[in-house]
């Protein structure tokens, strides 16, 4: 396999992707670490789909709304209720599941959307370079400074409880800046190499050879750096939920915990209190494993000696 | 060894034994009451104090001239050395004071009792001017009686007007002389920062290290040390009061069972009471509350400006359901603006509404309620068939659709039980078609938006520590007080109601008063513009293996009659 940029030079051979995805696949699989984290990663999507199905089964099941008529106060596991019941009687393994769908879309929405902007702005300042360059650099270097927990605390408590989708484009407004700087300098690196020159003098619009040419090669690199944005999401959006600046609406880890806090069960409901702290580890984990994965698959330099290629 | 020596030995031993004694009562009286406070107070300026920290703290050291017994039965004089004396005319009052002294030595006069009633009323201080304006003149007749000349006869003169603190002259006079050259008075008067409150109570405050503690140490100047006041003996019997700040409950509660705090003077969640019942040198106790915890509903514009919808709400809402589940069964139903334990004035016979119906009879009921009204669905929430769906698409009488809607509350992290309350309301008034949603905000925004912008549709809020008289009743409803930051919230205006509520405030006769008061509930139970929904209980802990005698009263063990009673534990 060919490594680091160059085997992107012949990636429009459709061939010649099949087999670079494949040996990355294989790479990526051989590593451990790699593995343990898809796999966690799977049994959390699992969660994440099954979440629909409790409140079918049931109304009490409705993580948000149903309740145990005959269970008042916290309990512990039992056949009804398998992690137990939170102190107004709703099942605390349907709110873990739908937990696991919000935890998901906050990570992925917010990482997705923070890696769409440092892709778009690395790419523009890296290309451009000059003036450009240096104003949309500045501009990053004044957001990757500013504390993200802090100022959406701040944002909340000035404008009321934040909805969802909100903290989540609040997330990646501020988390954009780190991706940006990599994909400029990737970039950068790139907008010599003789293939853009090729392209520039055929005649190439600067949009058809950021987008067409240099895109695709800083593409990977977005993603790698989309699995460490989707763990700091998670745990943003779980710290403000836990702090009190969550959605009220939904049913998200953070918000199990803050319930847990506020009610003063802490000491007193392990069962209430472990699951979705543990969830949020494992989740964050599995990314977090994914990731490193991804970037030896990669970085040639992260390899181990003999390793295939 | 010889006798000699072994007497000499046994002496000695004797001498030890006593010292040991001696030095551990000593240290135990040394000991202070160390209490937790859950935050740290914000001012120690008396009328800037509106916290429950900062009102604990000067509760130690401004006194009123007259109070509650713990028993809630009746008034005492406290400053004061008997009931007031109401002279021919019905508006001339005069009360005679008991021989007391300021913390640093000075004399307690008639002159300060004058001065501060002045100073509310030149001030117009808010919390305290709606029970100070009808007096017309206050004089100092000698150094130990004071004269109130009221504009009219007053009902609420000694119930509410005589049991505000009594500052000092000394302390305020520069400082109030010096605001009144502001611009602004209030404010200035507002913004000045007290260090040492010069009081007349039990404790003295020693020294505020932010952020960490509070230390009081017993006031020696304190006029009822000895004396037995409405048939207790006072203290303090308790030498030091350390207040310590603690950041969250779960931090305080352990520092309890640790026993590194006697007390928690704050109430805390049922969620603990299980847990803290395992400790046999822990105590918990359960006291009742004067408080009203209600929905309100913005009057001023639609689509709560009709009160069939608002009476809809109420049918709705599951109190109850509330009570059990959220409260975990520490609290009761409330259907009047007042208490139902303040039975003098509390009417028994109102509307409950929704009262014993389950989710499908009420959504029936509302159902009814709403057509009546001329209220329509594209979906409603009973079909032709009479059987119970999801509703969508409500219209309102003049055939508009229903824009949605916010009911307000504090966040969770402030009260949990209205935050929650507000999600499940919120999914309550939904199965009617009603589209609410619930939005916790912080409570500063929230009163902002409430009290002052009257831009809401409804909140969920709370007043604690309300006063026995229910003239609050005519404050939080009548028109007068319906105004930018006034009490009137959901600008209720029914000309009955101000004509009953002004003529309650100035009747003398309790009889007659207390129909007048009857009948304004039933007013408000009628008309809906709050829907008084529950009364929490106040659950407070303590340690007992170190202090004894706290005296339980309406809202809980954290009173006067407690720190004046308190004593070590032999």
């Amino acid at each position: 396999m060919k490594t680091g940029n160059e085997q992107r030079d012949t990636l429009a051979a459709p061939a010649g992707r099949r087999d670079w995805l494949a040996g990355g696949w294989a790479l990526f699989w051989e590593n451990p670490i790699g593995k343990i984290g898809l796999i966690l990663m799977a049994c959390f999507a699992l969660m994440a789909a099954a979440s629909f199905v409790p409140p079918l089964l049931d109304p009490m099941y409705h993580p948000m709304h149903g309740v145990d008529p005959e269970i008042s106060h916290a309990t512990g596991p039992s056949a009804a209720h398998w992690l137990g019941t939170d102190f107004i009687g709703r099942d605390i393994l349907s709110q873990l599941l739908a937990g696991a769908r919000i935890a998901f879309m906050v990570g992925l929405s917010a990482a997705f959307m923070s890696i769409f902007f440092g892709t778009l702005i690395g790419m523009i300042s890296g290309y451009a370079g000059r003036f450009v360059d240096t104003l949309l650099m500045r501009i990053a270097d004044m957001v990757m400074v500013m504390p993200t927990l802090l100022v959406v605390l701040i944002l909340s408590s000035l404008f009321g409880q934040l909805r969802i989708w909100t903290i989540v484009l609040l997330i990646a407004l501020f988390r954009w800046p780190g991706v940006s700087r990599v994909i400029r300098a990737q970039t950068l690196t790139l907008k010599h190499r003789p293939f853009i020159e090729a392209a520039r003098v055929t005649g190439a619009s600067h949009l058809r050879i950021i987008f067409r040419h240099i895109f695709p090669n800083v593409l990977p690199l977005a993603l790698l750096y989309m699995t460490f944005r989707v763990t700091s999401a998670i745990i943003i959006e779980a710290a403000l939920a836990f702090l009190g600046f969550g959605d009220p609406g939904t049913v998200s880890w953070g918000m199990m915990l803050q319930w847990v806090w506020k009610t003063g069960h802490m000491f007193q409901a392990p069962y209430w209190l472990l699951p979705p702290g543990i969830c949020i580890s494992l989740l964050t984990l599995s990314f977090y494993m994914l990731g490193r994965a991804m970037e030896e698959v990669l970085d040639p330099r992260l390899r181990k000696e003999g390793e295939s290629e | 060894m010889t006798v000699g020596n072994r007497t000499r030995a046994a002496l000695l031993l004797l001498c030890a034994a006593v010292l040991a004694c001696a030095s551990a009562a000593w240290a135990k009286s040394r000991h202070p009451l160390r209490i937790g406070l859950g935050e740290e107070p914000r001012t120690l300026n008396v009328w800037m104090a509106s916290d429950a920290n900062s009102n604990n703290i000067l509760s130690q050291i401004y006194q009123p001239l007259y109070r509650h017994t713990p028993e809630e039965t009746e008034m005492v004089p406290w400053l004061a050395a008997g009931p007031p004396e109401m002279e021919a005319d019905g508006v001339t009052y005069q009360v005679r004071l008991r021989p007391a002294r300021w913390s640093d030595g000075s004399a307690f006069t008639a002159a300060d009792v004058a001065f501060t009633c002045r100073l509310i009323k030149e001030f117009k201080i808010p919390r305290h001017y709606s029970r100070w304006k009808f007096v017309d003149r206050i004089e100092a007749v000698d150094d130990r009686t004071v004269r109130f000349v009221l504009k009219e006869p007053m009902a609420i003169f000694l119930t509410r007007s005589l049991t505000i603190p009594i500052v000092s002259e000394k302390e305020w006079r520069e400082v109030a002389d010096a605001a009144k050259k502001q611009k602004k008075p209030l404010a200035t008067l507002f913004n000045h920062t007290v260090e040492r409150p010069l009081g007349t109570g039990p404790f003295v405050l020693e020294k505020w290290h932010k952020g960490a503690f509070l230390h009081m140490k017993k006031n020696d100047w304190f006029f009822g040390q000895g004396l037995r006041i409405g048939g207790r003996l006072l203290g303090p019997f308790v030498g030091e009061i350390l207040f310590k700040i603690y950041g969250t409950s779960d931090v305080a509660m352990l520092a309890l069972k640790k026993g590194a705090i006697d007390m928690y003077w704050q109430g805390i969640q049922p969620g603990y009471i299980e847990n803290l019942e395992q400790h046999p040198e822990i105590r918990i106790f359960s006291s009742e509350r004067s408080a009203l915890y209600y929905l309100g509903f913005n009057l001023r514009r639609p689509p709560f400006d009709d009160p069939a919808l608002r009476r809809a709400a109420a049918v709705l809402v599951d109190k109850s359901f509330i009570i059990e589940r959220v409260l975990q069964g520490y609290g009761s139903r409330m259907d009047s603006i007042l208490p139902a334990g303040n039975e003098f004035w509390y009417n028994p016979n109102l509307t409950e509404y929704g009262e014993g119906l389950n989710r499908e009879q009420r959504i029936r009921a509302v159902h009814r309620i709403l057509k009546e009204a001329g209220y329509r669905w594209t979906r409603p929430p009973v079909d032709d068939a009479g059987k119970v769906q999801p509703a969508a698409g409500l219209r309102l009488p003049d055939g508009s659709l229903m824009e949605p809607l916010t009911i307000l509350t504090p966040p969770a992290d402030y009260d949990p039980h209205r935050a929650i309350s507000g999600l499940l309301i919120q999914q309550w008034l939904r199965q009617a078609g009603i589209p609410a949603s619930a939005r916790p905000m912080s409570f500063g925004a929230l009163l902002q938006q409430v009290k002052a912008r009257h831009d809401f549709d409804a909140f969920i809020l709370g007043y604690g520590r309300l006063s026995l008289d229910p003239d609050y009743l005519r404050i939080f409803f009548h028109s007068e007080f319906d105004r930018e930051r006034g009490w009137n919230m959901s600008g209720y205006h029914n000309p009955e109601f101000d004509q009953i509520a002004e003529a309650s405030e100035k009747t003398m006769d309790l009889e007659a008063r207390r129909l007048l008061i009857y009948k304004m509930q039933e007013i408000i139970a009628r008309d809906v513009p709050y829907l008084p929904i529950y009364l929490p209980r106040e659950i407070e802990a303590v340690r007992t293996d170190r202090f004894a005698g706290w005296v339980q009263m309406l809202e809980g063990i954290g009173n006067i009659w407690s720190f004046c009673q308190l004593s070590p534990v032999n």
